[in-house]
């Protein structure tokens, strides 16, 4: 199922209403164009689940957190503010999730290239 | 109030990894604790991105190095689905077989350490290696090693079955069960091991499902969610097995647990020796770099680990993942850990730990 970075927070207290209580996975793919974001949620009564895909623009990487509504997501969109650069708004981020790394360059874009763009942080 | 604030680890053998906690204690009561990861992270889904296919199962079997082939099958199967190529019939008997010892030898060292976590000092542990030795004997005469297997190919495993593979499995199930159930008796009569973990680290049921933990931490919270059962793969739907679960929710309930998941695995190990036939075929192809090209179809794959619900979201290119997501159960169930342990004494702060069963090099990636 597809929906817009707006009806997002909409959608998933729409799927939770309706049994989609449990979630499985945020996660983000890069299709260089633009980023394609993917929340996999999971219905515990009838044993299915739903993936909702939300498609953002390269310049307008936003999103806002539903962590309100399952609180596992915390550290699943840490990641994704992370690795993508993708920024989570109303949520608790104040800290890197990996310490290590130095938050400005996101490792799984495309154009991080491997081996050759890591910089410590300083 | 100012509380003391102490670090433990990255560096301590209760951590079970590369895990550092930043505790805020009021005397030896913990106020708050707060998880930093990130010392392993290694970026196992970036290398993946760009190896071909059959170049990837050393990376996933190196995410849980206590159960390899859990990881190592579920990868292989997402590249089997995206290549829309057949697993042998023969082969999926073996592949259950294989996972469900794979589970127990795990299990087995979770019970071992965590004993030794909450002071049952060594009589579990050495216990428990003796029997993990003895399946790990099995599962290396049958893939060539001894803990990093590497023998799930497309379509089956790396080669036959040793000969007497079938009569040596039935005689390891017996071996297993006799000693499996003798462990009650050492635990639950023993009132250190009672105390530590009765009551400690309770998790509700609408908690457990919120927080989205997954595996024998969330049935032991009293959620019958195993992917075995409720999105069948191989076989599974053919064999008969119960879901343990556990209306407790605490370190007691997830030892329970587990204990009883041990006793079904042998079960399921059974049937499936039943059901597979004398001299199985389960020789998969050979690893070749350059294979048939994959189909541009997401694919979403889901396992029952033994240490939760493990899932691949793969996006493939046509040799080569083009982004692979690997979603790793204990990187949700550590993430519960600051919520479980507020108000609890510092000793019981590692029970709860080493009830979660975690493995970093899972949660770091």
């Amino acid at each position: 199922m597809e929906t817009t970075k707006e009806a997002l927070v909409k959608t998933c207290a729409e799927l939770k209403q309706e049994g989609y209580d449990y979630l499985n996975a945020i996660t983000a793919v890069d299709y260089t164009d633009h980023l394609e974001a993917v929340y996999i949620l999971y219905n515990t009564e009838k044993k299915s689940e739903s993936v909702i895909t939300v498609m953002l623009p390269i310049n307008d990487l936003e999103l806002s957190t539903i962590s309100n509504m399952y609180a596992g997501a915390v550290w699943y969109e840490r990641e994704m503010q992370e690795m993508f650069g993708i920024k989570i708004t109303g949520a608790n981020q104040e800290r890197l999730l990996l310490e290590e790394w130095n938050g400005a360059d996101y490792p799984l874009r495309k154009e991080f290239i491997w081996g050759k763009d890591y910089k410590k942080k300083t | 109030m100012s509380y003391m604030r102490i670090n433990i680890g990255p560096i301590h053998p209760s951590t079970h990894g590369v895990l550092r906690l930043v505790v805020d204690l009021d005397g030896d009561t913990v106020k708050n604790v707060e998880p930093h990861i990130g010392f392993l992270h290694r970026g196992v889904e970036k290398l993946m991105e760009t190896r071909m296919y059959m170049q990837n199962p050393s990376y996933t079997e190196k995410l849980d190095y206590v159960a390899p082939m859990g990881w190592d099958e579920l990868y292989v199967n997402s590249v089997e689905m995206a290549l829309n190529s057949k697993v042998k019939e023969d082969a999926q008997y073996a592949r259950m077989i294989l996972l469900e010892f794979q589970r127990i030898a795990s299990h087995l060292l979770w019970l071992g350490t965590f004993c030794n976590d909450v002071g049952q000092m060594f009589t579990m542990f050495m216990w428990a290696f003796r029997e993990r030795a003895k399946v790990l004997k099995l599962l290396e005469d049958v893939s060539g090693s001894r803990m990093f297997y590497v023998n799930m190919r497309i379509g089956g495993l790396m080669r036959q079955l040793p000969q007497d593979f079938i009569a040596r499995a039935y005689a390891l199930t017996d071996y297993l069960e006799s000693h499996i159930k003798e462990y009650p008796d050492v635990l639950d009569a023993n009132g250190i091991f009672i105390e530590r973990t009765k009551g400690i680290g309770k998790l509700s049921k609408e908690d457990a499902i919120n927080w989205g933990v997954s595996g024998p931490v969330l049935r032991a919270s009293g959620i019958e969610k195993d992917v075995r059962k409720d999105n069948p793969y191989y076989f599974y739907g053919k064999t008969k097995f119960n879901i343990p679960t556990s209306m407790q929710g605490d370190a007691y309930a997830r030892y329970r647990v587990r204990y009883l998941e041990m006793l079904e695995s042998i079960s399921i190990i059974r049937q499936a020796l039943g059901m597979m036939p004398e001299n199985p075929d389960v020789a998969g192809l050979p690893i070749k770099l350059i294979g048939p090209q994959a189909k541009p179809d997401i694919i979403i794959n889901r396992r029952e680990l033994p240490r939760g619900e493990g899932l691949i979201y793969m996006v493939p290119d046509k040799q080569k993942p083009y982004r692979i997501y690997l979603r790793s159960p204990t990187y949700t169930n550590l993430q519960v850990l600051p919520y479980i342990s507020k108000e609890v004494k510092l000793a019981d702060l590692f029970s709860i730990l080493g009830s979660l069963d975690i493995v970093m090099a899972e949660i770091d990636k």
